[in-house]
């Protein structure tokens, strides 16, 4: 079932969206009648300070949060009110790439890019090992296949994390500040990858990002403030999905 | 790993291999500790049945309200022993008297009580062939044979009677002599055993009527069905002071009344509960902090996907995995300690497939509770809360 190949030219489509946490006195509103629309197969990168609801957008764009007023459709699912199962089928078709490495502590990096075959019932055919070998070999892990996260650096772990999101080949990869545990050249290496072979799956990416020395990367940059999508200046498309925005438009992106 | 699936519980729980080795052995402490308590409750039955089977007798005669052979016996005329020889089938039949004296212990001079068996000498009694060589001797009257279990040190009694002596004793403020020994084992309720003639057991126990015994004895001849036989004769019989039953319908009854009336099985289910319930708690305390240290993990594994019930199925396996190392070294270290204990107290305690079988899966049951209640924070690892 997969939906992005059923023509929607948006990966994502998010329309008055609202949303908070607690309730009563306490209750606070983090997203406001917010509109976003991403398009397929392009990589957009969420900014914003912090508490100004990128990172609770992002689980609610991954079904990882119930959505309580308005409408998020992710891959052709509608999102509110979703049952159960539509969100844990949403979430496989996604990929994901946390802040940090999140592996598995007990597992090699093979099999630690095997759960993410695994989740989609794909472990137990014969090309499993060597899909993802190959992608681990694409991150260059290669070597380190057999090493548990213990043995691998910061930015090792992070890439197998990378392989692990990618091996599903997923319509959408979602990603939080991938690069914050990461020194500034490791990071953009993590980044580059991973934009790299998300273009030549045709993926696309839903990145939030604090690190101002990759925004080059992104073919689109949204900011986001109290709860709202700011209007930026008039995007210019490019035709591919690998195309780079221009450095002037990410220096304006920073204020 | 061509099947697809992880084995996540299994590579978590050998991650540590310390702490696998303590949980494991947790749970074998537990299932030891059930494996005695069912061993000890056992060989408390089986010592009570130990003196059954020393009679050879594929039937037996024995008042309406006896329990087993000792203390319970009670007593019947011995014309009904006479009534069932005269039935078809019957080859030959043997008459025993059984009461509890007071004697001398030789082994220090005190006095305690001993059973006392009075047995026809002019025939086979006992099963083994060794005691029945020895009937011969007892034909003297006031001689006895003393069981070599009896609790005590009789070692001297022994050594003189190894020396050709033959030491007497008080019994029943009689005179009696030990001419030999044999061995029925020691035994929970009987201080000690003696055999005797009928015609010495009349003389020691004067208040004993000659002709109102415990036990008749009957076998049948060969081919006979014995449970058949013994409903035919009570039938036959119309008796309602005495009941005639196959050897082993006996054995069963005792084992049976024991369970039921003693408070032994209560005693020792009780301890099979406690050992149980302890190593729930040292299953749930495994797994849960194997969950809780994992929390960040599963929450992983949810955002990327995977369902409550693929995560509930790694705690289960945990479960089976400490169930099968938990219960495998607890059974042979079980097997040791039944081989220790028993030698140490001259019973046997004997392992049986169906104990074996009733403790793994009570292991098992134990194992999967322990996990279902671990399990319970496996719902508190929130997806959205890993960004």
């Amino acid at each position: 079932m997969n939906v992005a190949e059923s023509g929607r030219p948006n990966t994502i489509e998010i329309s008055h969206l609202n949303h908070w946490y607690g309730t009563g006195d306490l209750r606070r509103m983090v997203l406001r009648d917010l509109a976003l629309e991403v398009e397929r197969g392009r990589t957009t990168f969420l900014m914003g300070p912090s508490g100004c609801g990128k990172t609770t957008l992002l689980t609610l764009v991954g079904a990882l949060r119930s959505v309580m007023e308005g409408s998020v459709k992710v891959l052709g699912h509608e999102l509110k009110g979703a049952s159960e199962a539509t969100m844990i089928q949403t979430r496989r078709h996604a990929g994901f790439i946390f802040q940090h490495h999140n592996l598995h502590r007990s597992l090699t990096v093979l099999q630690n890019v095997m759960m993410g075959l695994e989740v989609k019932g794909q472990s137990a055919r014969d090309d499993a090992v060597n899909r993802c070998m190959e992608v681990i070999v694409a991150v260059g892990l290669g070597e380190h296949a057999m090493k548990y996260q213990d043995q691998l650096s910061g930015g090792q772990k992070q890439r197998a994390a990378v392989a692990r999101a990618l091996v599903g080949r997923p319509d959408l990869l979602l990603a939080d500040e991938p690069t914050a545990a990461l020194d500034s050249k490791t990071g953009r290496d993590v980044i580059e990858l991973m934009q790299r072979l998300a273009a030549d799956r045709g993926m696309t990416v839903l990145m939030v990002t604090h690190d101002n020395r990759i925004l080059d990367i992104a073919d689109r940059i949204v900011e986001m403030e109290d709860g709202r999508i700011l209007p930026g200046p008039p995007e210019n498309r490019r035709s591919g999905p690998s195309g780079r925005s221009n450095p002037t438009r990410a220096q304006a992106a920073l204020r | 790993m061509p099947s697809g699936r992880t084995p996540l519980g299994w590579l978590q729980l050998t991650h540590s291999r310390s702490r696998f080795i303590v949980a494991s052995a947790g749970v074998g402490f537990a299932v030891t500790m059930v494996f005695m308590q069912l061993g000890f409750m056992n060989m408390l039955f089986d010592a009570t049945v130990q003196i059954h089977k020393r009679f050879m007798a594929d039937l037996v005669v024995i008042s309406a309200e006896a329990k087993g052979i000792i203390p319970d016996s009670g007593s019947f005329s011995r014309r009904r022993l006479v009534q069932v020889a005269g039935f078809d089938g019957v080859q030959n039949w043997a008459e025993i008297y059984i009461s509890t004296v007071s004697w001398t212990k030789p082994s220090d001079g005190t006095v305690g009580t001993i059973v006392l068996f009075g047995v026809p000498t002019d025939q086979r009694v006992f099963a083994d062939p060794v005691l029945d060589a020895k009937m011969q001797s007892l034909r003297v009257l006031g001689t006895f044979l003393i069981d070599e279990g009896s609790r005590g040190d009789f070692s001297a009694l022994f050594d003189q009677m190894k020396a050709g002596q033959q030491p007497t004793t008080k019994m029943a403020s009689q005179t009696a002599t030990a001419v030999g020994t044999f061995r029925f084992g020691a035994s929970f309720g009987t201080e000690a055993i003696g055999i005797v003639s009928n015609e010495t057991f009349l003389h020691l126990v004067p208040d004993r009527q000659p002709g109102v015994i415990n036990l008749g004895l009957v076998n049948l001849y060969p081919g006979r069905h014995a449970e058949a036989a013994a409903d035919q004769i009570m039938a036959g019989m119309g008796a309602t002071e005495v009941k005639v039953m196959s050897m082993t319908s006996f054995i069963q009854l005792t084992r049976d009344i024991l369970q039921v009336e003693s408070p032994i099985a209560i005693v020792f289910t009780f301890g099979v509960i406690v050992g149980l319930f302890v190593g729930a708690i040292i299953v749930v305390q495994i797994l849960s902090s194997d969950v809780q240290d994992h929390l960040a993990e599963y929450a992983t594994f949810k955002a990327i996907g995977f369902s409550n019930r693929y995560l509930l199925g790694i705690v289960f396996e945990q479960s089976a995995i400490l169930t099968i190392f938990g219960f495998l070294p607890a059974l042979a270290l079980s097997l040791l300690l039944y081989q220790v204990v028993g030698a140490s107290v001259s019973m046997t305690m004997a392992m049986t497939v169906n104990r074996v079988v009733l403790v793994f899966f009570l292991t098992a049951a134990m194992c999967m509770i322990a996990g279902a209640i671990a399990m319970r924070r496996i719902y508190g690892a929130d997806p959205a809360e890993v960004f």
